[in-house]
């Protein structure tokens, strides 16, 4: 069953992308958007065959939620958010998986308080990436280290900004050149530096601190009991 | 906090999936097709249904925010985009892009684009206002049993949270902390406390809730679902025009009556090519005229 759907996926992906390259008119909107839907399905589906775990689920939805929520206390002092550095801190300290539902279910929930759009799938992937990503990096370091940490954030603030501009580009804009790609990835450009300040600024504020509370709240997570022969 | 409200009216009493396939199919055709009278049928559809479901007061505002977006695209099509044979004027000229060429038809393609966008926006804004979204949720909950359970999870702790917010806000306050005066780092630093705060009691209330969920028994069997919502007369009416409208549509673009072609030149409009659009009207505004009829004439209501 698992070898179907990955044969599947890769399948339709393949199948449009040999589309795009023939001289049909090529709908790059619809094909971009089945794309991503179909890459955060596969992480969504990978999900699922993990055994159920209350602990783990109340954990994703939580932190989703407050990802989403912590938008709010700092839009009134300025345009920046500490979303990215959540997720990204909890995919650091909770993994791969964990880190990607709490991204994708994160960008979904606060849409649905904001306003869903097109936008959506797009922003489920980018957020879902930042904290797999961050999850890559945790799996290789011991403890947290800021340096690293705060390097990749930066560079999510622009990568965020440039996933993002693709979905604008091929919607919006012909025809797809070199010109026009780059006339919308300049216009992006002080949005995507402000992102990359403020997660910079949240790494340096925050980073330890959520750190050692998320640390412990997974150590008190995952209890498991020994049996007495062991002991 | 939601701004989902019930409304008395046809297309809140829809089952959920006739709805979101109602939006799919809008969306899916506002992507394929680019002919503009085409676009703007959808338009006049998905608005026609959103003001017979009452909520055209928000979709002013909604449009209002497009219109912003569309004079951007206009914008940025027609000073970059160099194609096209008919040239309306010369601008000035820009050191790195030389001088700049206001072509009749990139302003035609990016006004049809504003038509493309505004439609899929007021799509969105149909199902931000039309739809629950527990209820959309609840249907792909037999398919994805644990990330649809995060999602409903994060859906409920949303406004808690934010409450929670405001709660440890206006503690801090009290208790003499600056939030509004002073420099911006200053302001920033003082914010900081309240976001720990909510995420150590957040932690706390997610153990918590697995603790609930474990007591419950879930994940010790195999899992049970039931469906509340009806399939009525209505749902299979709607789903037939969107049957017919999808068949149109591709009919339409196949026969490449709903493609237009842009550049170099616009191609001429060919009246014979509309035929498709109005079948597409038609059947697209079904469930606006279905409400209108449900309004006014009891048997119908009784009966759909």
């Amino acid at each position: 069953m698992k070898n179907i759907y990955w044969t599947l996926i890769l399948a339709v992906t393949g199948l449009l992308l040999v589309l795009s390259v023939l001289p049909v008119g090529v709908n790059w909107a619809l094909f971009s958007a089945v794309i991503i839907g179909l890459a955060v399905l596969t992480f969504f589906w990978r999900f699922e065959k993990k055994g159920a775990a209350s602990k783990e689920i109340a954990l994703i939805a939580t932190m989703a939620s407050f990802a989403a929520v912590s938008r709010i206390p700092f839009a009134a002092v300025m345009s920046i958010q500490p979303t990215t550095f959540i997720v990204m801190i909890t995919g650091y300290v909770f993994g791969v998986q964990e880190g990607f539902m709490v991204g994708a279910a994160a960008a979904l929930v606060s849409n649905f308080f904001l306003g869903q759009g097109p936008w959506t799938p797009w922003q489920m992937f980018s957020w879902g990436l930042c904290g797999a990503s961050a999850a890559l990096l945790g799996s290789k370091l011991k403890g947290f280290k800021l340096l690293p940490f705060t390097v990749l954030a930066f560079c999510w603030g622009y990568l965020f900004g440039w996933i993002m501009n693709l979905w604008h580009w091929v919607g919006f804009v012909y025809p797809l050149t070199l010109k026009t790609f780059t006339a919308a990835y300049m216009a992006s450009f002080p949005f995507d530096t402000l992102h990359a300040l403020g997660n910079i600024i949240f790494s340096f504020l925050l980073g330890k601190s959520f750190y050692q509370v998320l640390k412990r709240f997974k150590n008190k997570m995952f209890v498991s009991y020994l049996d007495q022969n062991q002991l | 906090m939601l701004v989902y409200r019930e409304k008395d009216n046809l297309i809140y009493k829809l089952h959920p999936v006739t709805v979101m396939s109602y939006i799919a199919v809008v969306l899916l055709l506002s992507l394929i097709f680019s002919h503009p009278v085409y676009l703007l049928v959808l338009f006049f559809a998905v608005g026609a249904v959103i003001i017979a479901s009452g909520n055209a007061d928000k979709w002013k505002y909604y449009l209002l925010m497009a219109s912003g977006i569309v004079v951007m695209i206009i914008l940025v099509n027609s000073v970059f985009v160099q194609n096209g044979s008919t040239v309306l004027f010369y601008g000035p000229a820009i050191p790195v892009m030389g001088k700049i060429k206001v072509t009749l038809e990139a302003v035609c393609f990016s006004a049809a684009m504003g038509i493309r966008l505004v439609v899929i926006i007021s799509v969105f804004c149909l199902y931000t206002y039309a739809v629950h979204p527990d209820k959309v949720l609840k249907l792909f909950s037999r398919f994805g049993k644990k990330a649809v359970l995060v999602v409903t999870l994060a859906t409920r702790l949303f406004p808690l949270m934010v409450q929670d917010v405001r709660r440890v806000t206006e503690v801090q306050r009290c208790r003499g902390v600056k939030l509004d005066t002073g420099s911006l780092r200053q302001r920033l630093k003082n914010r900081l406390p309240v976001v720990k705060v909510v995420l150590l009691s957040s932690l706390e209330r997610s153990m918590q809730i697995a603790e609930s969920m474990h007591a419950r028994g879930y994940g010790s069997g195999p899992r049970s679902f039931y469906s509340r919502d009806l399939w009525r007369p209505r749902d299979f009416f709607v789903l037939g025009a969107l049957v017919v409208s999808v068949m149109t549509g591709l009919a339409a673009v196949f026969h490449d009556w709903a493609v237009f072609t842009y550049y170099p030149r616009l191609e001429n409009m060919n009246f014979k090519e509309l035929n498709a659009a109005l079948i597409e009207m038609l059947a697209l505004s079904l469930p606006a005229f279905l409400n209108w009829g449900w309004k006014r004439w009891q048997l119908l209501k009784l009966k759909i």
